[in-house]
This record gives C-alpha cells, sequence and structure tokens, in this order.
C-alpha cells in the first residue's frame, strides 16, 4: 500500500522544500509531488528527466457574444467576483476574476454568455534517480490552484500503484489555505517544518489546528534552531499540545543556504547527511503506529 | 497611496521589510496575508476593534427543498450534494456566487451570511498608525474574499503599507491589485530568484510601478550575476546577518534598530513615491 507523506509549515521560508528534497534523495524509491504550484522550486533542487507535459485546464471563463448581446446589463449586477464592466457604449467586458460559476450564462435573456476553457498552467511527469518528480506550473496570477495541486496528486497515485512504489512525499505550499488544503486531503503523515521564530511558532499553530482538522498524525522537524531558547520552548509545548512530536532539530546554519546556492540540499552534506537519515526513519515508524 | 511588499517566495523577508517601511513612512499597515498573519510580532498593536466578515452562502428551506438534485449539478465549485431527497453545503467550497439560488424551481434556496474571517485593528506605537490584521477562519478557503474586504477599506487619500501572501495566485493578485507602488521582495537564492520572476511577470502585466529589494544576501555575487543585463535592477541589497536575524526573532523592526536599514528603506521607497 502507498503511503503519503506531505511536508508543511504554514510560514513561508522555513526550509519546507529544501528538507523535502533531501528526504527525498535518501529514500529508495519515491514519487515526490511538488505541490506548491504557484512557487514550485522542488525541481530546482531534484535533477530530473523530463517524460511528459499536459496543459492544465482550471474553471471555465464566460464569454460573451458580442453579436447575440444586447447590452441588458443583468449579468453585470448578478456577478458576485466584480469581474464584468461595460464600457461607455454597453458593450460588456469579462475581466480575469471571473471565477467560472456561470451565474451570468444563466441569467442571460438570449443566451449570449457561453463558459469556455481556460488554460491556468502545465503538469508534468519526470523520472528522478530512484522514482518519479510530479510537479506543476500555474500560469502566474491564475486561479484555482487547488484543483491543479489535486491533479497531480493523483497523477502522482496513479504512477506509485503503477511502479509498486511505497512512498509519496508532498512539498507543500506555504499558508493554511485552499492549496495546503488540497495538499494534506488524504495523507497518512504530515511533517511540519517550524522555523525557530515568533512567526514560526504562530504558522504552526495555524497548521496544527488544520491538520486535527483531518485527524492526520504530524510530526516537527524543527528548523533555524539555536537563537532563542524562550521561542523554542514555546514551540515545545505547542508541538506537545497538538498531540505532535519533535522528531529532528537542525541548527540555523550558514553553511545550509550557501549549500543551496549551489544547488546541494542537506543530503549532500556531512553531519546533515546523518540527521536526515534519521528523520525519515522516525517517519516510517511514526507512519506505522 | 498604497505600497504593497510580495515576494513570491515565502520567507523572503516581506513582513519584515512591510513593517520597516511602515516604520519608516508611519504608514497605516494592513497585513493581508491572511492565511498566516504574523506582521503583529513585530508591530505590537494595542487592539481595540474585531470586526467579522461574512461571505453570502446559501440556507435550504426545508419545506420547499423537493430533493430535485439540479442545484447540485449546476454548481461549478462541487459544494453542494445530495443524499437521498436532502441537499447538503460544503460551506468552504462555497464561492457565494448565487447560482444555485437562481437555478432553483422551488425558491427553496436563499443567501445568508457565513463567518469567512475577522479583521483585528489596533494603534501600533511603534509606526504610530493603526493596524489591520486579516484572519483567515482556519479550514476556509475564502482567503482572496477577506483580501478584498480589507482592501475595500483602504483610505487611498493616506499612505498605506499592505504585507501581502506569498506565492502567485490569485491571493496574491488581490493584494497587488490596488497598489501605486509594489515593493518586490527577492531571497537572492535559486529558489527566491524563480517566485520573484514569476511575481515580476504578474505585476509588469498589471501595470505597476514597482521596485526590487535583495534581502538576506550572502554576498553580492549572486545578486549582480541574476540582474546583469537585466532593465530593472535592485533599488537596496539588505545581507544576511546575524543581527538583524536576532532583533527579528526578538520581534525588533529593523528600520528602528538599525539606521542603515533606516536609511536605505527611505531613499529607495522616496524615490519612487516622488515619481508617482
Amino acid at each position: 500500500m502507498t503511503r503519503q507523506i506531505a511536508i508543511l509549515s504554514g510560514k513561508g521560508g522555513a526550509g519546507k522544500t529544501s528538507i523535502t528534497a533531501s528526504i527525498i534523495k535518501m529514500m529508495d524509491s519515491v514519487v515526490a509531488v511538488d505541490a506548491d504550484v504557484n512557487a514550485s522550486n522542488l525541481p530546482i533542487l531534484l535533477p530530473y528527466v523530463s517524460q511528459s507535459s499536459s496543459a492544465y485546464y482550471g474553471m471555465d471563463i464566460a464569454q460573451v457574444d458580442h453579436n447575440q448581446c444586447t447590452r441588458c446589463g443583468l449579468c453585470l449586477s448578478t456577478c458576485q467576483f466584480d469581474a464584468i464592466s461595460q464600457d461607455d457604449d454597453g458593450k460588456i467586458f469579462i475581466d480575469s476574476d471571473c471565477e467560472g460559476c456561470a451565474a451570468c450564462a444563466f441569467v442571460c435573456p438570449v443566451n449570449a454568455i457561453s463558459m469556455t476553457d481556460r488554460k491556468g498552467g502545465d503538469w508534468y511527469v519526470s523520472t528522478i534517480d530512484n522514482g518519479f518528480l510530479v510537479h506543476a506550473d500555474l500560469i502566474p496570477g491564475e486561479d484555482n490552484s487547488g484543483k491543479l495541486i489535486t491533479k497531480v496528486r493523483g497523477e502522482a497515485s496513479t504512477l506509485a500503484k503503477a511502479n509498486n512504489i511505497a512512498y509519496i512525499v508532498i512539498d507543500g505550499p506555504p499558508g493554511t489555505s485552499c492549496q495546503a488544503i488540497s495538499s494534506i486531503t488524504g495523507v497518512d503523515l504530515v511533517l511540519a517544518v517550524v522555523e525557530e521564530s515568533l512567526s514560526g511558532l504562530s504558522d504552526y499553530r495555524r497548521l496544527a489546528e488544520l491538520i486535527q482538522k483531518f485527524s492526520i498524525p504530524h510530526v516537527v522537524l524543527l528548523n533555524k534552531a539555536g537563537f532563542n531558547a524562550e521561542v523554542e520552548n514555546k514551540i515545545v509545548q505547542a508541538v506537545e499540545e497538538f498531540n505532535g512530536k519533535i522528531i529532528a532539530r537542525i541548527p540555523f546554519d550558514h553553511k545550509i543556504p550557501q549549500a543551496l546556492q549551489h544547488l546541494q540540499s542537506l543530503a549532500d552534506m556531512d553531519g546533515y547527511r546523518e540527521i536526515i537519515a534519521k528523520l525519515l526513519e522516525n517517519m516510517k515508524i511514526s507512519l506505522k503506529d | 497611496m498604497i505600497i504593497s511588499v510580495v515576494s513570491g517566495k515565502g520567507g523572503a523577508g516581506k513582513t519584515t521589510l512591510a513593517a520597516s517601511i511602515a516604520q519608516v513612512f508611519s504608514a497605516e499597515f494592513y497585513d493581508l496575508d491572511v492565511d498566516a498573519p504574523n506582521a503583529e510580532y513585530f508591530l505590537q498593536p494595542k487592539f481595540s476593534q474585531t470586526t467579522p466578515v461574512t461571505q453570502p452562502v446559501p440556507v435550504f428551506a426545508e419545506d420547499l427543498c423537493d430533493g430535485c438534485g439540479i442545484c447540485t449539478k449546476e454548481c461549478r465549485f462541487h459544494a453542494l450534494y445530495k443524499i437521498l431527497k436532502t441537499v447538503y453545503l460544503t460551506e468552504t467550497l462555497c464561492h457565494g456566487c448565487g447560482l444555485c439560488e437562481k437555478v432553483c424551481p422551488q425558491q427553496a434556496i436563499s443567501y445568508q451570511q457565513a463567518s469567512v474571517g475577522n479583521i483585528r485593528t489596533g494603534y501600533s506605537q511603534k509606526i504610530d498608525n493603526m493596524v489591520h490584521i486579516g484572519d483567515l477562519t482556519i479550514g476556509s478557503t475564502r482567503g482572496t474574499y477577506l483580501i478584498g474586504e480589507m482592501v475595500k477599506k483602504i483610505d487611498r487619500q493616506k499612505l498605506s503599507v499592505i504585507d501581502g501572501p506569498p506565492g502567485n495566485s490569485c491571493a496574491a493578485v488581490a493584494a497587488l491589485k490596488p497598489a501605486d507602488l509594489v515593493v518586490l521582495v527577492v531571497e537572492p537564492t535559486p529558489f527566491g530568484f524563480h517566485d520573484m520572476q514569476q511575481t515580476e511577470q504578474i505585476v509588469q502585466q498589471m501595470g505597476k510601478n514597482y521596485l526590487i529589494i535583495a534581502n538576506k544576501a550572502m554576498g553580492s555575487e549572486s545578486v549582480d550575476q541574476f540582474f546583469q543585463g537585466k532593465s530593472k535592477q535592485t533599488a537596496l541589497t539588505i545581507p544576511l546577518d546575524d543581527r538583524y536575524h536576532k532583533a527579528n526573532l526578538r520581534g525588533e523592526i529593523l528600520s528602528q534598530k538599525f539606521s542603515e536599514i533606516h536609511q536605505g528603506l527611505h531613499t529607495a521607497v522616496s524615490r519612487e513615491l516622488e515619481k508617482l
């Protein structure tokens, strides 16, 4: 059976992607997923060979047939997203704020509005040394990344099943909003990467509350640690409160961002490789419990 | 006048620099990173008001609904489903578009307000101005709506600073839309450059005035290399410095503590504001 691990943090820049890449590099076989589709960075750290690329269509967008349109303006007052405007001559325009709900098409008395495909991005399947990578690029500014995340995760499950791969590892987006939700539904374990700072703590609490709602167990990696014992203590307490478990601690070390500049991950660094190996082992134990 | 601070990549220093810019210019502050709001740790406002933000969601009159299921088929967000003859709503998927109300042949659907989150407001002595923090209800997918509601409250006559969300999706666009000036924060790493380029693309498409600040730079080499030959150069480079990191962890505003940051931001931002 395939087990799914999602790596999230709440706060951006806590170290999700570098930790994810390090874990992936140390696994026997894996399907890696970059679910941060609007700032996709995992492929930068994982050497991959592209196998296929496919277009992604998000929600539809409304389109006006100006030959049919009587410029009555009913669509304008119906749209809840301020996505429809009218120029001085009364001509109707649909802008990119359209969420694709089709309410305007429904109310139009002359059926001048139709819903059409809207390309939201591309998604890719690639091979890596020890398995596969599925990632995507949302067109900057496009909506509905949640649906795209569901798409890449579905593809990852298919690949894992077809190739008998035991683990799917998901690099999640920052925050606790729709993209984060799409990244964690149905996973077996969340690894929360928590930066030792008040912001890191606050965002961890929001994340922990979210994953609690989905009844997913979680473990914690404390990152950039060693500057502020008081904050670290508060994080330790919060993790206990949410029934999490701190299974690794990585200090604030300039060598790490320097290595990242050269696209090296912790798995490539002496001293840290061992921490990641232990982390991986601990996660596998948590999955068994 | 509105300044939006964004980055693409998370952790580049948006909140740190947004707080500093607000301090330098004593500007009103809007934390629009509604699903991970952190500016309050730096600004330490005395909260005096909490305003709930609601969005309309459908409610079903059970006596009128005959369970035909037309609404569940028409909803494009899959927010409605039917078990036997009863229709249920998944509130977090609802966009409040109003279509179900219109398609219902029995007029059994009406709209009622449901919570999306809160706006907490208070005075911050550190910036000598008001601070507005958006808190999205955990589990809600309507962050963009909350951002939009907060933006509506901004008084354009005053100088305001927006701390935007990371990423390059709809939420980031919502925080960029009202901006007269965009401050693009880039962490000079392969990740940071990658994500910033996507944000820059959005900013350019929107026709916004913008300036770039490189933050947490380890030497100037990577910054110089990346910006070589580019039409837009950095207005300011801030090094990765343990002193800044420590001050940050204590919740201090960098511009208040370090005169070089105060001066650097003042010069870089004033230059652009004067052009507007």
